[in-house]
């Protein structure tokens, strides 16, 4: 073999173990999720291919409402992470007394295993024994024991500020490291001009962060989109499929009730509108990365 | 270089040794822990079994309730069941219909030994596909201090719907508690609760021929009441399951809820226990639960699991597990007569038998539950009234039969 093309090749033998495990691990159970998806694979040991059937039923349900609710229940809960994440690392940015302090503190919500804190927020949630419904009771802002999760809008919104709670943290500080990059000569030079605080940030921070904020809350999107644990922990969905989300759709469709077939469809479905996302994430990197150039 | 291929060669030798030695497997699912008192008779009756069968071993899986069928049916499906699971009976006919299990094939003097509602519960086509292994009715629960407070007569518990709701009514207005506790969660239970509803108004979900009948106006009557309580109940009742009202009642927050004979060691306070109310258009009724052992196709040891099952659930067996777990007894032995004597509460419980309605029958059983819940929860909600509810979700029931 000549010696330029083993060089050539030595690359890609180092490449061989990640595509084969990649191959393994992401490849072949999605090329097998797209085949079950036109099967009627359920618990019954044998399964015919029935065309797009799977897909046809979806539609013909009530999934249309499951996917509006899945987009309303992610853009809410993305823009208030964002939201609550940049104005926390504005306020951790400033030089303020026990900075440092604040810094440690906002992590533990990111820290915490998902499930242990969702279950201390069921419990918050609780009517009669809550931490949330006593003090609206004890400051008479409510008659009586309020079930948060109970109520359609009260329980949509609770699985969204568990999910807030939960990811802001990491916008907190991925916006933070973004700040600290922004050169402090840009600072000093619009402080002498006599910009105010806010003409600096309007003029000066906010633009340069930008595309930070525009990657984590792609990034944001991406994993909220896909949150399970938070909504079937706290309400499974319920209640009368007020929160039920398109991966909590599929895993009772898939898991719960053993329909694999319409379960893949429906997983399918998920794939392409995250591959949406991902190719958009993909074209705002490459472009920041122009411009940075 | 030869003495390591002699040593390789001796290791592999004696590790072929050990695996020919090696036992036959059974693996054994369980649900719940392995803490109480009758697991502790089970491993003795295993532990006997494997002395009689030499070759065999029983590993005994315990998995906790929520995962627990899940789990032996996914395997299954997957092709690597488990040998023998514990499983609701409910589920029997959809894991029948998928031919993951087999028929347990009792003699007529086998069947004898249970009452028929209770053989009802394991049986599809024709044929027994688990050997009932847990068994409950329920019945209705009452606060007499509450009722007291309320000014209603604390020793005479009601005994139709409309006093059931008065009941409910007077001690919500009169006292600071609610009137009833009531659950209406995405969860079985709630759907179980509702079927005392239907039970005892003459209802059913599907009947013998097999034909969807949620829509008739005994159900229709059920779920107007199950709506009419939430007004007298603790405030959202689809937040609560029905192992969140013992304390509720302990509190003394609720004056009375409907549950298993499971409650009366959990509850404090003065309180009694009585056949569940009756509504205008029935009997006496109860919904009667049965969980079951059930032997999965494929493990390539059905005989052995099915002997095994079958030594665990025989009437003398049985029995002692029951009195050792504190579960409704499933066969009416003497042992029963002593309990009652022993202990007037559970007279309620056993009365209920002869009475009683199974859970329904249908091979998608997770569906069923959904829908019916579903119908609940509107209800509850006041989003749609009971008329529509149970038109709505009979139609969608078509999909689960």
């Amino acid at each position: 073999m000549p010696k330029t093309l083993k060089r050539d090749l030595f690359p890609y033998l180092l490449l061989l173990p990640a595509i084969v495990i990649t191959l393994v691990i992401v490849a072949w159970p999605l090329v097998e999720t797209i085949r079950l998806s036109f099967t009627d694979a359920s618990l019954k040991p044998t399964e015919n291919y029935i065309g797009f059937a799977n897909y046809e039923k979806i539609f013909s349900r009530r999934f249309p409402e499951v996917i509006a609710r899945t987009f309303y229940w992610m853009a809410l809960s993305v823009a208030l992470k964002m939201l609550v994440g940049t104005f926390g690392a504005v306020l951790l940015n400033s030089a303020v007394p026990g900075r440092t302090l604040a810094r440690i503190l906002v992590i533990p919500p990111w820290v915490i295993p998902i499930a242990i804190g969702v279950f201390i927020w069921g419990w918050m949630y609780n009517g009669q024994f809550g931490m949330i419904s006593g003090l609206l009771q004890r400051f008479e802002i409510i008659g009586g024991p309020l079930e948060f999760l109970a109520y359609r809008e009260t329980a949509f919104l609770a699985t969204i500020i568990t999910d807030v709670w939960i990811g802001t943290p990491m916008v907190t500080i991925f916006v933070l490291a973004a700040m600290q990059a922004v050169p402090g000569d840009l600072y000093e030079a619009a402080w002498v001009d006599g910009a105010g605080r806010g003409y600096r940030f309007r003029r000066i921070t906010l633009p340069l962060i930008l595309p930070a904020i525009a990657t984590m809350s792609l990034l944001s999107a991406i994993w909220t989109f896909n949150s399970f644990d938070i909504i079937w922990i706290l309400t499974e969905g319920g209640p009368r499929g007020g929160t039920t989300t398109m991966i909590i759709d599929t895993y009772k469709t898939a898991i719960s009730r053993f329909k694999y077939g319409e379960g893949a469809a429906r997983a399918v479905m998920i794939v392409c509108i995250l591959t949406a996302f991902s190719g958009a994430y993909f074209y705002l990197i490459s472009r920041f990365a122009k411009k940075g150039a | 270089m030869l003495k390591n291929i002699l040593l390789g060669t001796a290791v592999l030798a004696g590790l072929s040794t050990a695996a020919l030695a090696e036992d036959t497997r059974i693996h054994m699912i369980n649900c719940g822990d392995n803490n109480g008192d009758g697991i502790k008779l089970q491993d003795q009756l295993i532990a006997d079994w494997e002395k009689a069968n030499p070759g065999f071993k029983v590993d005994v899986e315990f998995v906790p309730w929520g995962q627990c069928q899940e789990k032996s049916t996914t395997l299954a499906s997957a092709g690597s069941p488990p040998a023998v699971a514990y499983m609701g009976s409910r589920t029997l006919k959809q894991l029948a219909a998928n031919d993951l299990i087999i028929p347990v094939s009792m003699s007529d003097a086998e069947k004898a030994t249970y009452a028929a509602p209770i053989l009802a519960t394991v049986t599809a086509n024709g044929e027994q596909w688990g050997l009932p292994r847990a068994f409950s009715t329920k019945a209705y629960y009452w606060s007499k201090d509450l009722f007291k407070a309320a000014g209603l007569d604390p020793e005479t518990p009601p005994k139709t719907w409309d006093e059931m709701y008065e009941a409910a009514k007077a001690i919500k207005e009169k006292t600071d508690a609610d009137g009833v506790g009531l659950v209406a969660a995405s969860f079985d239970n709630t759907m179980h609760q509702f079927m005392n509803y239907v039970y005892t108004n003459g209802g059913e979900v599907i009947n013998a021929d097999g034909e969807i009948v949620f829509n008739s106006p005994n159900n229709v009557e059920a779920m107007a009441f199950y709506g009419k309580l939430a007004t007298v109940s603790q405030p959202g009742p689809i937040a609560y399951d029905r192992g969140k009202l013992y304390p509720l009642f302990n509190e003394g927050k609720i004056g009375m809820f409907i549950s298993g004979p499971w409650e009366r060691k959990k509850l404090t306070g003065d309180w009694g226990v009585a056949p569940i109310p009756v509504g205008p258009k029935g009997t006496p009724g109860t919904l009667l639960i049965t969980d079951s052992l059930a032997v999965f196709k494929g493990s390539g040891v059905e005989a052995q699991a099915l002997d095994l099952a079958k030594l665990l659930t025989n009437p003398e067996n049985q029995m002692a597990f029951e009195l050792a777990e504190g579960y409704t007894p499933l066969r009416d032995m003497p042992e029963v007569k002593g309990l009652v004597a022993k202990d007037a509460t559970w007279s309620a419980f056993l009365d209920a038998i002869p009475t009683g309605g199974p859970e329904p029958f249908v091979t998608d059983y997770v569906a069923l539950q959904d829908i019916i819940n579903e119908a609940i929860q509107g209800v509850v909600l006041g989003e749609v009234d009971a008329v529509a509810a149970v038109e709505e979700a009979a139609e969608r029931l078509e999909d689960a039969k």
